[in-house]
């Protein structure tokens, strides 16, 4: 093609999709020509190029957002292209740079957050949410563990009476209420709004009433630092932000298990250290060595290899610890024999 | 119609936008979503001139934004409300779950809307109105009555939702329509829920199931689609579509065997390399350990995603463009221009709900 033949192309003005087939002139702008007839000219710094699946595409910003103009021949596109002083597409420019640059400032702000952000207000915030609300929802988390375990309270009287007295010595200021579960498995829990239980399993293990009052103590201390509340604020917070961190890369829920499985048992590890602590001291305040708490937790788990992953603190860990408070013995005994034997058959009846 | 992209671009384009998004943690999504559509829509030409997507990645992202926003009051709200519910009745909560499905269903209206006016074809867009809460509501009753009819009524469901959308769509001056029955699309899928069962037994009959199902669905849904005079016929057979299903099956699967093959044969060399058992559980916790596994893993997560993108996506619109004629293109002639642009807002509602498309 001579460098003088006519550029052909086609326009539309962007109100109508009627198709105009014009002449391009290259002058002081570029003159859209249909017929002998100027349908528009559009300033050369101010066009653009769009997408589509011919030789070119153009459009201008100082035209209607919607004008094109499409050039299907190559050798025509080729001319354009000259006689364009440096025409950018229209799309924003891709600074990918600038765009990864900002996605890790973010994403730090997000870690940052997830690692000292959270963990600070939950704790800030745990002692300003009312007693009430709390309560409210120990009660939602509470019908909702009672109906998914199965399990029922153990209600044998003098077992029951024991029991009372028991955490009566323990709970000091504020009660917390305690139950004892017919459950199986070797545990205790708290749930926020103060309320403990205790599992069967957990009662028929123990060999004497410190190791059982040790282990109370420790789930009061979760209940007075407000640990359920705090987790779940904790959890909230953090599940958020890591799915906001992950949009939606196809697989990343796993990841986010993952990440969140870490954070949680990092913040639980350190709430059983507080429990721990309260404990010890209550049973000081009582005249007993916290020691037999230790040894018992030592005994239900044996010796295990710390893990990250690990929501508790490992057992001869916390078993050296409570050692080193060095309290003997003075006090009286917490029950009696006979009470002591009515708390172990308190599932009985 | 006829769709020329070229398939290494394409793949090139997923790969380059997989890897950004892993160094982002998915903040590329929305420049990746934008190059992908705009591939898809410039190669896509209706009686020879090609289409053009209008969409920007920053609009994505704001919308997203706004939409976040939004849904963290409305999370915290049915937070209260379930903790209330299940207060009184254990699981009480579970029926609250249904707020959230209308939520989705208004996103996938607003969603839609955003695509169809970045649409552009001879210098005019298309246009869509309505309302997402129209939509919301009539898919809600619908999906109520879809499960009352144990999924019966379910291609019913289908052709009305389809029938409001496109009521609200237009072409310039040109009128979308509708005109698919629920009784066409039963005819043809009727028998695929009782084939179900052994397709799950056989395992590779699954994807074979799904691709066979959408192929019907597709036909159906685009032969019955009319902007004024003008109208579509797609021709896709019904089998047409599984290959590229198998594919993503076999990619993924190749993926996920060399993600297996790495961390067994790293076990195997430790162990290998003669280190004490504890020595083993102390190096398999380091955080330079973990960090490769979770390394590997979305390694393995955005091979995946390619595979999805590039089968799923672009072989499926090319397969559905190349087999779908259009009759009385002259009627878009000289059509004069209406509509407004919609907000990202629908898309983004639709990202912070996690629901996929294009």
């Amino acid at each position: 093609m001579s460098a003088d033949a006519p550029m052909l192309a086609v326009f539309y003005d962007g109100a109508s999709n009627r198709k105009h087939r014009v002449e391009l002139q290259a002058g002081e702008k570029l003159d859209i020509v249909e017929d002998g007839v100027v349908l528009d000219a559009w300033v050369f710094q101010d066009i653009r190029r769009v997408d589509g699946d011919m030789a070119l595409r153009l459009t201008s910003i100082s035209a209607p957002p919607l004008a094109r103009i499409d050039i299907d021949d190559a050798a025509t596109a080729e001319r354009l292209n000259a006689l364009l002083p440096k025409t950018e597409h229209l799309q924003e420019k891709r600074q990918t740079v600038r765009i990864i640059g900002w996605s890790l400032a973010a994403i730090a702000s997000i870690i940052l957050m997830i690692l000292y952000g959270i963990p600070f207000v939950a704790e800030r915030l745990t002692p300003l949410v009312p007693r009430d609300l709390e309560t409210r929802l120990g009660e939602a988390v509470d019908s909702q563990f009672l109906s998914l375990t199965g399990a029922k309270t153990c209600s044998g009287i003098q077992g029951r009476r024991a029991f009372a007295k028991l955490m009566q010595k323990i709970n000091g200021g504020h009660p917390v209420e305690a139950e004892v579960l017919s459950l199986d498995m070797v545990n205790a829990v708290t749930l926020p709004g103060d309320k403990v239980y205790l599992f069967k399993g957990m009662l028929e293990k123990a060999e004497s009433v410190d190791e059982i009052a040790g282990v109370m103590a420790h789930e009061v201390g979760h209940a007075r630092h407000r640990h359920g509340l705090e987790t779940l604020i904790q959890t909230g917070g953090t599940s958020y932000l890591l799915g906001l961190l992950f949009g939606d890369i196809t697989g990343s829920t796993a990841v986010i298990f993952a990440a969140q499985s870490l954070l949680d048992a990092s913040h639980s590890r350190d709430a059983e250290t507080e429990a721990d602590d309260f404990a010890v001291e209550a049973m000081t305040k009582l005249g007993r060595s916290p020691v037999p708490l230790g040894e018992f937790l030592k005994r239900l788990t044996g010796d295990q290899t710390a893990t990250i992953l690990d929501s508790h603190p490992v057992s001869s860990e916390r078993l050296a610890r409570i050692r080193q408070s060095d309290v003997k013995t003075t006090g009286p005994a917490l029950l009696t024999d006979a009470e002591w034997d009515a708390l172990k058959d308190i599932c009985k009846s | 119609m006829i769709f020329s992209g070229p398939k290494g671009i394409f793949v090139r384009l997923c790969i380059r936008g997989g890897l950004l998004e892993l160094v982002t943690l998915g903040f590329y999504r929305f420049w990746l979503t934008t190059d992908i559509r705009r591939h898809l829509w410039a190669h896509t030409s209706v009686g020879g001139d090609p289409a053009e997507y209008t969409g920007r990645a920053r609009e994505l992202l704001i919308g997203f934004l706004i939409a976040m926003a939004v849904l963290v009051p409305i999370y915290a709200g049915f937070f209260v409300l379930t903790l209330e519910a299940e207060r009184i009745q254990a699981f009480a909560s579970v029926p609250l779950g249904l707020l959230f499905y209308v939520l989705i269903q208004y996103a996938i209206y607003r969603a839609r809307r955003y695509r169809v006016t970045r649409t552009v074809w001879r210098g005019l867009r298309f246009s869509m109105g309505g309302s997402g809460w129209g939509y919301a509501w009539r898919a809600v009753l619908w999906t109520l009555f879809a499960a009352l009819t144990l999924g019966i009524a379910w291609p019913w469901r289908t052709a009305a939702l389809e029938r409001y959308m496109m009521q609200h769509t237009a072409y310039g001056s040109l009128q979308g329509e509708f005109h698919g029955k629920g009784w066409d699309l039963f005819k043809q899928v009727w028998y695929l829920p009782l084939v179900f069962p052994i397709a799950l037994i056989l395992v590779i009959g699954l994807p074979v199931i799904v691709a066979w199902f959408r192929a019907i669905e597709y036909r159906w849904w685009i032969s019955n689609l009319k902007l004024g005079d003008v109208s579509f016929e797609c021709d896709i057979d019904n089998g047409d579509l599984i290959l590229p299903y198998i594919m993503v099956w076999v990619w993924s699967a190749v993926a996920g065997a060399v993600f297996f093959a790495v961390v067994v044969g790293g076990s195997f060399g430790i162990a290998y390399a003669g280190f004490s058992e504890e020595e083993i559980a102390i190096l398999m916790q380091h955080p330079a350990a973990i960090a490769g596994f979770a390394g590997l893993y979305l390694l393995l997560a955005i091979a995946t995603g390619v595979a999805m993108r590039v089968y799923l996506m672009r072989d499926f619109w090319a397969k559905i463009v190349s087999m779908t004629e259009v009759y009385n293109l002259s009627a878009a002639d000289n059509v004069e221009g209406q509509g407004e642009l919609a907000s990202a807002i629908g898309e983004g509602f639709a990202d912070g709900l996690d629901i996929g498309g294009f």
